[in-house]
């Protein structure tokens, strides 16, 4: 047998591992187009301000590839799939056949369209090749304008001020980071942010770079210049689903996969960022590019491929925990409630001078999502009760209470999410908690 | 590989796994030392909780720095003396279920790269028995040492 893996970060390294632990024999190998051995996406903002070096941005190291025997091929672009010879093509005419391929190609950054983008000095903020180009360019920088408040736009706005540049911050949603949380924690993070110096230009976008040669300003709006030399582009990214959709498989704005990370090619599957899966919340398909979710999805396409059905039920697109200066966040699920469905609870605990806010969503005695801003000690056990569905009637009372924790839920099988199953260890020890004799102190 | 198990029926209430704890970690944490065994309750009945050290760990699957890591001899899951370091992200604390990881904000001992660090139940490295169940006066807390497919069924 022979596993080819497309990408080498989140996804497409836990896939190989998960695979060789089940099978010592087969060849895997592991193709991308960086030429960087697995390095975490989430850290490049680090690099950038000098907080981490370069070698500890690897999230595998390369004794890994050789523990794990699996074969790395760095820096080469994939350029077709052959579905029919079950191969695939690279850039430079190589071709490797698969038994069992698996897409885990991510994501491309999603710059608007707008005057000046060939300008020197416009960036994206996506690999550790642009932080590397920043990280070059940035010397003669004074002024630094960023195109988006999500998590990227603000973990570059941090590095750039560590760093010594005046940044502003141009998002045109009325609040920052407006898809992972609502508007309360967004102040209290832009508060925090606003406390470094970075300024923030809320509800306007970048409608043209000026200059000539390199970056002079930029026009925001209508008519409102700022003049700065250098832009970065922080504004989402979009799957990588261009390569599926020439091989034949379906593909709507992400490759499209079942529920076991299959294709509609029954031998090539798809995991990571890549892929347009149903959220288990909203019900609807949904594209999430966030590191834990490439990781668990890399886990079960890898099993999958192994022939060892997992079903992956279990995508919550939002799932997100951060601290760009001073204050932690975590947000997990549906974390904004639309106005006219009457059917969602919200409980919320809000105290400003503390800065500190937590705020759960709940529908039909189901949580399913939440916020927590300042405090975030337990917020993976909520995540839990959204994530298992457990149901929560008998607690709606207690749930912000400070002694609310899992040790109410001692009995629960927290492994009844089949979805979770290569991960179910810790879920079932509850039962092997309860010895015969703790069992006759009346715990529900 | 050894777990932590909890006679739950005989805990008073009275915390010393906690500033046993604390004690033993003061070291690494600074002047802001952290519990990783928290004493919670149920309709105000105590139960202790910590860290399960899972076979397949969420904190470790989340952890964005390839920092949280499973020994594969011991079973022990830690964010301490590993090559990578821990940036204070957040992200295992947002995926553990049983809430047991913390975070320690001494700015003494915290790395360059983070305002803080997560902490959570290492089993104690310097000690034979982990601080904790030396110091329960009631012998709450057993180390077994079980297989861990055993559990599992996998």
């Amino acid at each position: 047998m022979r596993y080819v893996i497309i990408g080498n970060s989140a996804a497409g390294v836990n896939a190989g591992e998960e695979i060789r632990r089940k099978d010592k024999e087969s060849e895997i190998i592991i193709i991308s187009n960086e030429k960087d051995i697995a390095y975490s996406r989430c850290l490049i903002s680090r690099f950038l301000d000098g907080r981490l070096p370069e070698t500890q941005l690897y999230f595998k190291t390369k004794k890994f590839y050789r523990d794990f025997n699996i074969k790395p091929i760095l820096g080469k672009r994939v350029t077709a799939i052959d579905t029919s010879g079950q191969s695939v093509n690279l850039y430079n005419g190589e071709r490797f056949s698969y038994d069992k391929l698996l897409l885990a190609i991510g994501s491309t950054p999603a710059r608007p369209k707008i005057c000046g983008l060939d300008l020197e000095g416009a960036f994206n903020f996506y690999s550790l090749e642009d932080a590397r180009k920043i990280n070059n360019y940035i010397k003669n920088v004074k002024k630094a304008v960023i195109a988006g408040a999500g998590f990227a736009g603000l973990e570059a706005a941090y590095a750039l001020r560590k760093l010594g540049v005046g940044v502003t911050v141009v998002e045109r949603c009325p609040q920052i980071l407006p898809n992972q949380f609502d508007y309360i924690s967004s102040e209290l993070i832009r508060e925090d942010l606003e406390g470094l110096g970075v300024e923030v230009i809320l509800n306007e976008s970048l409608t043209s770079i000026n200059g000539c040669g390199t970056i002079e300003s930029v026009t925001i709006g209508e008519d409102t210049d700022i003049s700065c030399s250098m832009v970065i582009f922080a504004t989402g990214v979009k799957p990588n689903a261009q390569l599926a959709s020439e091989a034949g498989l379906n593909k709507d704005r992400g490759i499209l996969v079942d529920e076991f990370l299959k294709t509609s090619n029954p031998n090539i599957y798809a995991a990571g960022d890549c892929i347009e899966i149903e959220d288990m919340n909203t019900g609807k398909r949904q594209v999430s590019a966030t590191w834990f979710n490439a990781v668990l999805q890399g886990k079960f396409s890898g099993l999958n491929m192994l022939g060892i059905a997992k079903r992956y039920s279990g995508l919550v697109g939002i799932q997100n925990a951060v601290q760009f200066h001073r204050l932690g966040a975590i947000s997990f699920g549906m974390t904004q409630v639309t106005d006219d469905d009457l059917n969602y609870e919200v409980i919320s605990y809000y105290q400003k001078d503390g800065k500190i806010y937590k705020k759960l969503v709940v529908k039909n005695d189901y949580l399913c999502g939440m916020i927590f801003v300042g405090d975030i000690l337990k917020a993976g056990f909520y995540a839990a009760l959204i994530r298992n569905k457990i149901n929560i009637s008998d607690f709606k009372s207690k749930l912000l209470d400070p002694d609310f924790s899992h040790a109410y839920f001692k009995n629960e099988n927290f492994d009844q999410v089949s979805s979770y199953a290569p991960v179910p260890s810790c879920w079932q020890d509850p039962q092997h908690w309860l010895t015969e004799r703790s069992m006759c102190m009346g715990i529900r | 590989m050894k777990k932590l198990y909890m006679r739950i029926e005989r805990c008073a209430g009275c915390k010393r796994c906690e500033l046993a704890c604390v004690e033993e970690h003061k070291k690494i944490d600074g002047l802001n030392p952290k519990t990783r065994i928290f004493v919670e309750s149920i309709n105000d009945r105590p139960v202790p909780v910590v860290c399960r050290h899972c076979r397949d760990a969420l904190c470790v699957s989340a952890c964005m720095a390839g920092c949280m890591q499973k020994d594969e001899n011991t079973g022990i899951v830690t964010n301490q003396g590993h090559e990578q370091k821990c940036v204070g992200c957040w992200m295992c604390i947002m995926a553990c279920p049983f809430g047991v990881i913390s975070l320690s904000d001494d700015e003494a001992t915290i790395n360059s790269y983070a305002f803080a660090q997560a902490v959570k139940c290492d089993f104690c490295p310097d000690q034979d028995t982990p601080a904790c169940v030396s110091a329960c006066p009631n012998e709450v807390i057993e180390v077994k040492d079980i297989k861990e497919e055993a559990l599992c069924g996998m």
